[in-house]
């Protein structure tokens, strides 16, 4: 059993809380392809019906507005353990 | 290392009780400023609109022209709640491009309070539509042995709700601090009016619409 000190243990929590923050952030691949592929769809939709411009960007926000929640959580996660958990 | 998060900057109580936050104050200022701007935009109403009263006038019917679709029959109703989120939150967010000013929305306090008062707001509308019986009901479907999983899910809702303009606001305003550390002239300014216009009023718009589209959901039942 090795014996760290408390100032290696404060290291060792700090990085891991930074690492982990990195780690989080890969979460924003998933909001990245989801609003790519609403503003895709909305793109085709307007392509098809002009007319209907106005009504499919406001519905292509919103859902992208949902689609982002996964990444906003992880923003959040990474947010707390940057400025809490590591300073 | 930075802090992003709100400053205490005085206490309402002298013993260390009731802390406010810059974000508070400048939360107040916003609702100052509005009721400013309906006192005058309504002070002496004509029949052919003119100025302040003319853009009023646009404001409610823009708003309208969102709830009528999604909640048919109670626009009219619904449109104070509704019309004070949005100019709310749309003009909390676009203070923060004056550059001491700290975004109200980019206090967790803020958003959860304001998605706190739309859950409560949208059980009261499906209990008033549904009767309390009918409510509950809702929450069977579409087996009973769902009845948990539809509580955490309906309990989940104010928190996304929340916390979808809080990430997007705090963390607009961390890139910004981040990028006047590296280079302070120039390079903020594109970033002020991608994060503090283009994202606040467009996250304005989404919370005003999700709102709506929660009160519309619990009406279903």
């Amino acid at each position: 059993m090795v014996e760290f000190s408390p100032e290696v243990i404060d290291t060792i929590i700090t990085a891991a809380a930074l690492l982990g923050a990195g780690f989080a952030m890969i979460a924003g691949i998933g909001p990245g392809i989801g609003q790519g592929y609403a503003a895709g769809k909305a793109v085709e939709s307007v392509a098809r019906q002009p007319e209907a411009r106005g009504n499919i960007i406001t519905t292509m926000l919103l859902g992208q507005a949902v689609a982002e929640s996964t990444g906003i959580y992880s923003l959040v996660i990474a947010i707390v353990l940057i400025f809490t958990i590591a300073a | 290392m930075m802090d992003p998060g709100p400053k205490v900057v005085t206490y309402l109580f002298g013993n260390q009780s009731l802390p406010v936050t810059d974000t508070l104050i400048w939360a107040w200022v916003v609702c100052v400023v509005l009721i400013i701007i309906a006192w005058a935009a309504t002070k002496n109403m004509k029949e052919v609109p003119t100025g302040l009263q003319n853009g009023a006038e646009l404001f409610v019917t823009a708003i309208l022209d969102q709830i009528e679709p999604m909640i048919p029959g109670h626009g009219r109703r619904l449109l104070p709640f509704i019309g004070t989120i949005f100019a709310f939150i749309g003009l909390s967010n676009l203070v923060g491009f004056i550059p001491v000013v700290q975004n109200p929305t980019s206090d967790l306090n803020t958003t959860l309070g304001l998605g706190l008062v739309v859950f409560l707001i949208s059980h009261y509308e499906g209990i008033k539509e549904n009767g309390p019986l009918g409510y509950l009901k809702g929450f069977a479907e579409p087996v009973f042995i769902l009845f948990p999983l539809n509580v955490v899910s309906e309990l989940a809702k104010p928190i996304s709700h929340s916390f979808r303009l809080f990430g997007n606001m705090v963390g607009g305003g961390i890139i910004i601090t981040l990028i006047y550390q590296a280079a302070p002239w120039v390079m903020p300014v594109p970033l002020h009016a991608w994060f503090d216009l283009f994202v606040g009023a467009v996250q304005a718009l989404i919370f005003g619409m999700i709102a709506i589209a929660y009160i519309a959901v619990a009406r279903d039942g």
